[in-house]
């Protein structure tokens, strides 16, 4: 079942929006075909409702009331949007639009590119045309499917093989207005043996609607770290889509951590299609009052020898929801699979409710799977521990929940990160805990 | 420094103190014996302040203040300090970070300064030392996966370095071996001053070879039965609880 069309009014119909869009693309960013059937794609889908299985904890409705434009990029951005990270590379986005004014080049080795999607679109052409919109997963969501019939702009990553990008490559996309939707892309596409590291920021002002999707491509004996920071404005939606395909013996580490928006979810597909691939995703969510994060993915096990991890947490205050949907699908060829799956929630309130959905679809018998969730409130015997030993009530409770979250703030690589981290999670206790 | 008069507390609506008297000057250790069950642990953590333990009746002066009106850590910052029975485990929590916050609490609480970093680590590293303990364990989470005998020690490195003024040991010594006895022995007897008082919770006369105390009270069923010298304690160890109507739980709401 899904809801028609018609309740998500854009300014004029969508299909109007995608001819006026093509009108203005580059050439090399055009894709007609891919767009046209991405648009069919979504128009037969709809916009998700509770009725469809993966939208059955999370409800679309607030935002199906409400019309959106395409955005604008040229706005003036507040100086708290600038997020840094300590790289020589930095592309921005505003509403989905490279902001060259507020990005930066550093050096980078021989064939390596990192620059906005229209630009690839000038230097790499065949690369694009190659690899954008390649990556299998998420074929049944209607929302990449309307990102990939409409994006207008993104960041691009190319490592050619056997080639190391130093230094992550940040990338900020900054949402700004109301009832305006952005609609950014990124691919990263690594050759054998290749490394790199990106971050993604997500962050803005105002009750805007971010509809992301990362495609990401790794080739065989390549690495990738990928760090995803979802800070959106607490009236703004976020919804993001990630779809990879690993090679044989690559590595990817996945770290996102969601704390704003109204309404946030990620949907994430790893095809781990190569022998020997190896995925690590860790998850932290902050859920706020009367706010819902979830995450949805799926580890697809094609091939012998994969090995994937799961670690989600969530912290939740007020009437705050936190969802994670999680299923492991283990082919009948993969044989040797290894993959775990875990899920904790700390619940700060009695009204906040976590949901857990852990799914092993699993068609051989030589593999090691595990998965486990658990949810609890804070250990009032360790609240009171603490407070024999002179440590305030709230500060002892602080405390233990920066204890729960901690582990995943002092694994991401980036000291100035993790600082931002720290003290979005301080922002986070202030308000809730006491 | 402490005088408990007519302490009535109860645990969901059940009485476990019944009228407990109990008076300890600066610069004495009394010991506290009963069997299981009595209430010990219940007076500990009145005296500390654990949520959930309804005082009834009577009250609690700590240097001349009504000790029951304060918060927990109102407490420990006035300097009341509970070694826990059974110590709780703190995953995440770095036992250095904990024992920094705790101090810094607590001296914020005086108008002091916060120690800096290198003040601290020597008093902490000064004090490790005094209850033998490796400093390995300082960078190790509150108390996860210590063993039993790890956990103690390390409540009595918390107490060393917190240096209260009075403080309550709740069978600190159970599941000691020897050399361990003895180090909680020091730890104490270090601290032993005419300025500090201690309560010590213990099953075994032993202890009291090391810590010998002024006074030892025998707690039966939510009351001080008995009180005396040094001397009480081997007795116990002779004669049992028995004389004190040991099983005396059933048969006092049987007779009542
Ligand atoms: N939080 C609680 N909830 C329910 N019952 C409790 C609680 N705390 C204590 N009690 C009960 O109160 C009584 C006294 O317990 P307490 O722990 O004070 O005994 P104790 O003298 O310390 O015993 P032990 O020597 O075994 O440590 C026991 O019957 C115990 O079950
Ligand atoms: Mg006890």
């Amino acid at each position: 079942m899904s809801t028609p069309l018609s309740a998500t009014p854009l300014a004029g119909s969508w299909a109007g929006t995608l001819a006026a869009l093509l009108g203005e693309l580059p050439q090399a960013l055009r894709f007609d075909h891919h767009r046209h059937d991405a648009l069919a794609r979504f128009e037969a889908l709809g916009l998700p409702g509770r009725r469809d299985e993966a939208w059955r904890f999370t409800d679309l409705s607030e935002l199906k009331a409400r019309s959106f434009v395409r955005a604008a990029g040229d706005r003036p951005i507040d100086a708290d949007l600038l997020v840094d990270l300590d790289t020589p590379h930095c592309l921005s986005f505003v509403n989905g639009h490279f902001a060259a004014w507020l990005s930066r080049h550093g050096s980078l080795p021989a064939g390596v590119f990192v620059g906005s999607l229209r630009e690839a679109a000038e230097e790499h052409p065949e690369m694009l045309a190659g690899a954008l919109g390649r990556v299998p997963g998420l074929e049944g969501h209607a929302l990449a499917a309307l990102n990939g019939a409409l994006f207008e702009d993104g960041a691009c990553i190319y490592v050619p093989r056997g080639v190391e990008l130093p230094g992550p490559v940040h990338l900020r996309f900054i949402g700004v207005g109301d009832d305006v939707l952005a609609q950014p892309r990124v691919l990263v596409v690594l050759e054998d043996g290749a490394r790199a590291a990106v971050v993604e920021d997500y962050l803005g002002h105002g009750r805007y609607w971010h509809n992301a999707v990362t495609e990401i491509r790794i080739g065989a004996g390549a690495a990738l770290e990928h760090v995803a920071v979802q800070q959106e404005a607490a009236a703004a939606w976020h919804l993001g889509a990630l779809r990879a395909s690993q090679g044989r013996d690559s590595r990817l580490v996945l770290r996102r951590c969601a704390a704003g928006a109204r309404f946030g979810r990620s949907d994430i597909a790893i095809d781990l299609a190569g022998p020997g691939a190896a995925c690590e995703i860790d998850g932290l969510a902050l859920v706020g009052d009367a706010q819902t994060l979830a995450s949805h993915l799926l580890l697809h096990h094609a091939v012998p020898h994969g090995s994937s991890r799961q670690h989600f947490k969530g912290v939740l205050q007020g009437r705050g929801r936190h969802v994670f949907d999680g299923l492991i699908r283990v082919a009948e060829g993969a044989l040797q699979t290894d993959a775990q799956q875990q899920s904790r929630n700390l619940l700060l309130s009695k009204a906040a409710l976590a949901t857990t959905v852990p799914r092993l679809e699993i068609y051989n018998d030589d593999v090691k799977c595990s998965h486990g969730a658990t949810v609890g409130y804070l250990d009032e015997d360790a609240v009171f521990y603490l407070r024999t030993r002179g440590i305030g009530e709230a500060d002892a409770r602080r405390l233990l929940v920066r204890a729960f979250a901690g582990e995943f703030i002092e694994a991401v690589p980036y000291a100035d990160l993790r600082e931002r981290l720290e003290r979005r999670l301080a922002t986070y206790l202030g308000e809730g805990v006491a | 420094m402490i005088e408990i008069s007519n302490l009535h507390a109860s645990v969901d609506d059940r009485e476990i103190l019944r009228g407990i008297d109990l008076r300890i000057g600066a610069g004495e250790v009394h010991a506290v014996m009963g069997p299981n069950g009595s209430g010990k642990s219940t007076l500990a953590n009145v005296i500390a302040g654990r949520p959930g333990y309804t005082v009834t009746a009577g009250q609690v002066l700590y240097r001349g203040r009504d000790l029951l009106e304060l918060e927990p850590e109102e407490r420990a910052r006035e300097g009341v300090f509970l070694a826990f029975q059974y110590p709780v485990e703190i995953p995440g929590v770095n036992n250095l970070y904990f024992l920094k916050a705790a101090v810094n609490a607590i001296r914020k609480h005086r108008g002091e300064a916060e120690l800096d970093a290198l003040d601290f680590m020597e008093r902490v590293q000064a004090r490790a030392g005094l209850v033998k303990m490796d400093e390995a364990f300082l960078k190790r989470p509150v108390n996860e996966g210590f063993s039993g005998g790890e956990k103690k020690r390390n409540e009595i490195l918390q107490m060393a370095v917190l240096e209260p003024t009075f403080a309550v040991l709740d069978e600190t010594d159970s599941g000691l071996d020897i050399d361990a006895l003895k180090v909680v022995a020091d730890g104490v007897n270090a601290l032993r001053n005419p300025e500090r008082a201690f309560l010590v919770i213990t099953h075994y006369q032993r202890l009291l070879d090391y810590i010998v105390p002024d006074v030892v009270h025998v707690l039966v069923d939510g009351r001080i039965v008995e009180s005396g010298g040094p001397e009480l304690a081997l007795a116990l160890e002779e004669r049992g609880y028995g004389a004190f109507g040991r099983h005396g739980g059933a048969s006092r709401r049987a007779g009542a």
